[in-house]
Protein backbone atom coordinates (compact mmCIF):
# COMPACT_ATOMS: atom_id res chain seq x y z
CA UNK A 1 0.00 0.00 0.00
CA UNK A 2 1.17 3.50 -0.80
CA UNK A 3 0.98 6.12 1.90
CA UNK A 4 -0.79 9.18 0.50
CA UNK A 5 -0.82 11.47 3.51
CA UNK A 6 -0.36 11.34 7.24
CA UNK A 7 -1.97 13.91 9.48
CA UNK A 8 -1.75 14.13 13.28
CA UNK A 9 -4.45 11.54 13.98
CA UNK A 10 -5.04 9.79 10.66
CA UNK A 11 -3.31 8.36 7.57
CA UNK A 12 -4.54 7.64 4.06
CA UNK A 13 -3.30 4.93 1.71
CA UNK A 14 -3.87 3.78 -1.83
CA UNK A 15 -3.96 0.07 -2.58
CA UNK A 16 -3.04 -0.54 -6.24
CA UNK A 17 -3.96 -4.20 -6.13
CA UNK A 18 -7.43 -3.68 -4.68
CA UNK A 19 -7.92 -0.42 -6.63
CA UNK A 20 -9.14 1.16 -3.43
CA UNK A 21 -8.15 3.44 -0.57
CA UNK A 22 -7.72 3.03 3.17
CA UNK A 23 -7.89 5.47 6.03
CA UNK A 24 -6.27 4.51 9.28
CA UNK A 25 -8.30 6.11 12.05
CA UNK A 26 -5.85 4.98 14.72
CA UNK A 27 -7.97 2.26 16.28
CA UNK A 28 -9.49 1.10 13.01
CA UNK A 29 -8.60 0.90 9.34
CA UNK A 30 -11.44 1.51 6.89
CA UNK A 31 -11.48 0.51 3.23
CA UNK A 32 -12.95 3.01 0.74
CA UNK A 33 -13.88 2.78 -2.90
CA UNK A 34 -13.23 6.00 -4.78
CA UNK A 35 -16.93 6.91 -4.61
CA UNK A 36 -16.94 6.34 -0.87
CA UNK A 37 -13.88 8.55 -0.54
CA UNK A 38 -15.68 11.26 -2.52
CA UNK A 39 -18.66 10.87 -0.23
CA UNK A 40 -16.51 11.27 2.90
CA UNK A 41 -14.92 14.34 1.37
CA UNK A 42 -18.33 15.85 0.70
CA UNK A 43 -19.54 15.11 4.24
CA UNK A 44 -16.47 16.79 5.70
CA UNK A 45 -16.82 19.79 3.41
CA UNK A 46 -20.36 20.26 4.67
CA UNK A 47 -19.30 20.40 8.32
CA UNK A 48 -19.44 23.96 9.60
CA UNK A 49 -16.49 24.32 11.97
CA UNK A 50 -17.81 27.64 13.27
CA UNK A 51 -20.70 25.77 14.86
CA UNK A 52 -18.15 23.97 17.06
CA UNK A 53 -17.39 27.28 18.72
CA UNK A 54 -21.02 28.20 19.28
CA UNK A 55 -22.76 26.45 22.18
CA UNK A 56 -26.18 27.14 20.69
CA UNK A 57 -25.36 25.34 17.44
CA UNK A 58 -23.17 22.47 18.62
CA UNK A 59 -23.17 22.19 22.40
CA UNK A 60 -20.80 19.23 22.67
CA UNK A 61 -18.49 20.15 19.83
CA UNK A 62 -18.72 16.74 18.22
CA UNK A 63 -19.64 15.35 14.82
CA UNK A 64 -21.13 11.95 14.11
CA UNK A 65 -20.01 10.60 10.77
CA UNK A 66 -21.43 7.52 9.13
CA UNK A 67 -19.20 6.08 6.43
CA UNK A 68 -19.49 3.60 3.58
CA UNK A 69 -23.28 3.30 3.53
CA UNK A 70 -23.53 3.33 7.34
CA UNK A 71 -21.10 0.46 7.72
CA UNK A 72 -18.99 2.53 10.11
CA UNK A 73 -19.88 5.19 12.62
CA UNK A 74 -17.39 7.69 14.01
CA UNK A 75 -17.74 10.28 16.72
CA UNK A 76 -15.16 13.00 16.21
CA UNK A 77 -14.25 16.00 18.33
CA UNK A 78 -13.30 19.39 16.91
CA UNK A 79 -9.56 18.61 16.67
CA UNK A 80 -10.25 15.34 14.86
CA UNK A 81 -12.67 17.01 12.44
CA UNK A 82 -10.08 19.66 11.57
CA UNK A 83 -7.45 16.96 11.17
CA UNK A 84 -9.68 14.76 8.99
CA UNK A 85 -10.60 17.71 6.80
CA UNK A 86 -6.87 18.39 6.35
CA UNK A 87 -6.22 14.71 5.59
CA UNK A 88 -8.86 14.55 2.87
CA UNK A 89 -7.77 17.84 1.32
CA UNK A 90 -4.15 16.71 1.20
CA UNK A 91 -5.08 13.20 0.01
CA UNK A 92 -7.00 14.56 -2.96
CA UNK A 93 -4.14 16.96 -3.65
CA UNK A 94 -1.68 14.05 -3.76
CA UNK A 95 -4.05 12.04 -5.98
CA UNK A 96 -4.30 14.97 -8.38
CA UNK A 97 -0.52 15.28 -8.47
CA UNK A 98 -0.27 11.56 -9.13
CA UNK A 99 -2.65 11.94 -12.08
CA UNK A 100 -0.40 14.65 -13.49
CA UNK A 101 2.81 12.66 -13.22
CA UNK A 102 1.46 9.24 -14.22
CA UNK A 103 2.43 8.59 -17.86
CA UNK A 104 -0.57 8.02 -20.10
CA UNK B 1 1.63 4.23 -8.03
CA UNK B 2 -1.40 3.55 -10.22
CA UNK B 3 -3.66 6.44 -11.20
CA UNK B 4 -6.77 4.86 -9.70
CA UNK B 5 -8.64 8.17 -9.67
CA UNK B 6 -8.36 8.47 -13.45
CA UNK B 7 -9.49 4.87 -13.82
CA UNK B 8 -12.58 5.60 -11.74
CA UNK B 9 -13.60 9.08 -12.84
CA UNK B 10 -13.61 10.69 -16.27
CA UNK B 11 -13.92 14.27 -15.08
CA UNK B 12 -11.77 16.48 -12.91
CA UNK B 13 -12.74 16.31 -9.21
CA UNK B 14 -12.81 20.11 -8.82
CA UNK B 15 -15.05 20.34 -11.89
CA UNK B 16 -17.30 17.73 -10.32
CA UNK B 17 -17.61 19.97 -7.24
CA UNK B 18 -18.48 22.95 -9.41
CA UNK B 19 -21.04 20.92 -11.33
CA UNK B 20 -22.62 19.86 -8.05
CA UNK B 21 -22.87 23.54 -7.12
CA UNK B 22 -24.45 24.15 -10.52
CA UNK B 23 -27.02 21.44 -9.76
CA UNK B 24 -28.02 23.45 -6.68
CA UNK B 25 -28.35 26.61 -8.76
CA UNK B 26 -30.52 24.91 -11.39
CA UNK B 27 -32.72 23.38 -8.70
CA UNK B 28 -33.04 26.78 -7.05
CA UNK B 29 -33.98 28.37 -10.37
CA UNK B 30 -36.59 25.68 -10.95
CA UNK B 31 -38.14 26.38 -7.53
CA UNK B 32 -38.02 30.16 -8.03
CA UNK B 33 -39.82 29.85 -11.39
CA UNK B 34 -42.45 27.67 -9.77
CA UNK B 35 -43.07 30.40 -7.19
CA UNK B 36 -43.34 32.94 -10.00
CA UNK B 37 -45.82 30.70 -11.85
CA UNK B 38 -47.91 30.52 -8.71
CA UNK B 39 -47.99 34.33 -8.34
CA UNK B 40 -48.98 34.73 -12.01
CA UNK B 41 -51.72 32.12 -11.66
CA UNK B 42 -53.11 33.90 -8.60
CA UNK B 43 -53.15 37.21 -10.47
CA UNK B 44 -54.95 35.97 -13.57
CA UNK B 45 -51.90 36.10 -15.82
CA UNK B 46 -52.40 32.71 -17.41
CA UNK B 47 -49.82 32.87 -20.19
CA UNK B 48 -47.13 34.16 -17.86
CA UNK B 49 -47.98 31.38 -15.44
CA UNK B 50 -47.60 28.79 -18.20
CA UNK B 51 -44.33 30.43 -19.24
CA UNK B 52 -42.91 30.01 -15.74
CA UNK B 53 -44.23 26.46 -15.33
CA UNK B 54 -42.35 25.61 -18.50
CA UNK B 55 -39.23 27.46 -17.36
CA UNK B 56 -39.34 25.58 -14.08
CA UNK B 57 -39.48 22.25 -15.91
CA UNK B 58 -36.61 23.30 -18.16
CA UNK B 59 -34.41 24.22 -15.21
CA UNK B 60 -35.13 20.87 -13.63
CA UNK B 61 -34.16 19.18 -16.90
CA UNK B 62 -30.90 21.16 -16.92
CA UNK B 63 -30.26 19.99 -13.38
CA UNK B 64 -30.89 16.37 -14.34
CA UNK B 65 -28.64 16.67 -17.37
CA UNK B 66 -25.73 17.73 -15.13
CA UNK B 67 -26.69 15.18 -12.48
CA UNK B 68 -26.54 12.31 -14.97
CA UNK B 69 -23.32 13.61 -16.54
CA UNK B 70 -21.53 13.51 -13.18
CA UNK B 71 -22.75 10.02 -12.31
CA UNK B 72 -22.20 8.59 -15.78
CA UNK B 73 -18.58 9.71 -15.65
CA UNK B 74 -17.77 8.07 -12.34
CA UNK B 75 -18.39 11.04 -10.07
CA UNK B 76 -21.01 11.45 -7.38
CA UNK B 77 -23.90 13.83 -7.92
CA UNK B 78 -25.64 15.11 -4.81
CA UNK B 79 -29.36 15.75 -4.65
CA UNK B 80 -29.74 19.44 -3.81
CA UNK B 81 -31.55 21.10 -0.94
CA UNK B 82 -33.53 24.14 -1.98
CA UNK B 83 -34.20 27.11 0.28
CA UNK B 84 -34.66 30.87 0.02
CA UNK B 85 -37.54 30.87 -2.42
CA UNK B 86 -39.68 33.99 -2.23
CA UNK B 87 -43.36 33.95 -3.18
CA UNK B 88 -43.87 37.68 -2.80
CA UNK B 89 -43.60 39.99 -5.78
CA UNK B 90 -44.81 43.51 -6.52
CA UNK B 91 -45.49 43.24 -10.24
CA UNK B 92 -45.15 41.14 -13.35
CA UNK B 93 -42.35 43.38 -14.54
CA UNK B 94 -40.46 42.78 -11.30
CA UNK B 95 -40.91 39.04 -11.80
CA UNK B 96 -39.40 39.12 -15.28
CA UNK B 97 -36.54 41.34 -14.10
CA UNK B 98 -35.83 38.83 -11.31
CA UNK B 99 -36.03 36.01 -13.84
CA UNK B 100 -33.46 37.73 -16.05
CA UNK B 101 -31.17 38.28 -13.04
CA UNK B 102 -31.58 34.61 -12.22
CA UNK B 103 -30.58 33.59 -15.75
CA UNK B 104 -27.59 35.95 -15.75
CA UNK B 105 -26.37 34.44 -12.47
CA UNK B 106 -26.63 30.96 -13.98
CA UNK B 107 -24.85 32.09 -17.17
CA UNK B 108 -21.96 33.55 -15.17
CA UNK B 109 -21.70 30.38 -13.16
CA UNK B 110 -21.60 28.21 -16.33
CA UNK B 111 -18.91 30.47 -17.84
CA UNK B 112 -16.93 30.18 -14.65
CA UNK B 113 -16.97 26.37 -14.87
CA UNK B 114 -16.02 26.45 -18.56
CA UNK B 115 -13.06 28.68 -17.65
CA UNK B 116 -11.98 26.21 -14.97
CA UNK B 117 -12.39 23.28 -17.42
CA UNK B 118 -9.92 24.95 -19.75
CA UNK B 119 -7.51 25.62 -16.92
CA UNK B 120 -7.47 22.00 -15.75
CA UNK B 121 -7.75 20.63 -19.31
CA UNK B 122 -11.03 18.82 -18.67
CA UNK B 123 -12.12 18.98 -22.30
CA UNK B 124 -14.90 16.42 -21.88
CA UNK B 125 -16.71 18.59 -19.34
CA UNK B 126 -16.04 21.69 -21.41
CA UNK B 127 -17.67 20.05 -24.43
CA UNK B 128 -20.62 19.00 -22.30
CA UNK B 129 -21.06 22.57 -21.03
CA UNK B 130 -21.07 24.14 -24.49
CA UNK B 131 -24.74 23.19 -24.84
CA UNK B 132 -25.47 25.13 -21.64
CA UNK B 133 -23.56 28.19 -22.89
CA UNK B 134 -25.85 28.43 -25.93
CA UNK B 135 -28.95 27.51 -23.97
CA UNK B 136 -28.28 30.34 -21.50
CA UNK B 137 -27.97 32.86 -24.33
CA UNK B 138 -31.35 31.71 -25.60
CA UNK B 139 -32.93 31.85 -22.13
CA UNK B 140 -31.64 35.35 -21.46
CA UNK B 141 -32.84 36.62 -24.84
CA UNK B 142 -36.29 35.16 -24.31
CA UNK B 143 -36.77 37.13 -21.09
CA UNK B 144 -35.07 40.26 -22.45
CA UNK B 145 -37.64 40.36 -25.27
CA UNK B 146 -40.50 40.15 -22.77
CA UNK B 147 -39.02 43.00 -20.72
CA UNK B 148 -38.86 45.10 -23.90
CA UNK B 149 -42.65 44.75 -24.13
CA UNK B 150 -42.98 46.49 -20.76
CA UNK B 151 -40.80 49.33 -22.08
CA UNK B 152 -43.03 49.65 -25.15
CA UNK B 153 -46.47 49.11 -23.66
CA UNK B 154 -46.19 50.25 -20.05
CA UNK B 155 -47.37 48.49 -16.92
CA UNK B 156 -50.98 49.55 -16.34
CA UNK B 157 -53.88 47.06 -16.21
CA UNK B 158 -54.71 46.99 -19.92
CA UNK B 159 -51.08 46.89 -21.02
CA UNK B 160 -50.41 44.11 -18.54
CA UNK B 161 -53.18 41.97 -20.00
CA UNK B 162 -51.93 42.62 -23.52
CA UNK B 163 -48.37 41.70 -22.55
CA UNK B 164 -49.62 38.51 -20.90
CA UNK B 165 -51.50 37.60 -24.08
CA UNK B 166 -48.31 38.04 -26.09
CA UNK B 167 -46.22 35.83 -23.84
CA UNK B 168 -45.83 32.50 -25.50
CA UNK B 169 -44.74 29.32 -23.86
CA UNK B 170 -44.17 27.13 -26.87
Amino acid sequence: MNLLYQSYYFSSYQCDRGRCFYIDFGHKEVKFSFCQLLSLRQKLQKIDLNSHFDKELNYNGIEILSLCNREHLFVLDTYQVIDLKQLLKATFGILELNSLVTPS
Amino acid sequence: MKDIVRQKIGINVDIMDMLNEQIKKEAHSSAVYLAMASWCDQNGLDNSAEFFYKQSTEEREHMLRIFRFINENGGTAYSPEVSNVTHEFNSLQEIFESALDQEITVTKSIHNIVGKCRKVQDYGSEGFLQWFVLEQMEEENKIRKILEMFDLMGTDGMALKMIDERITHE
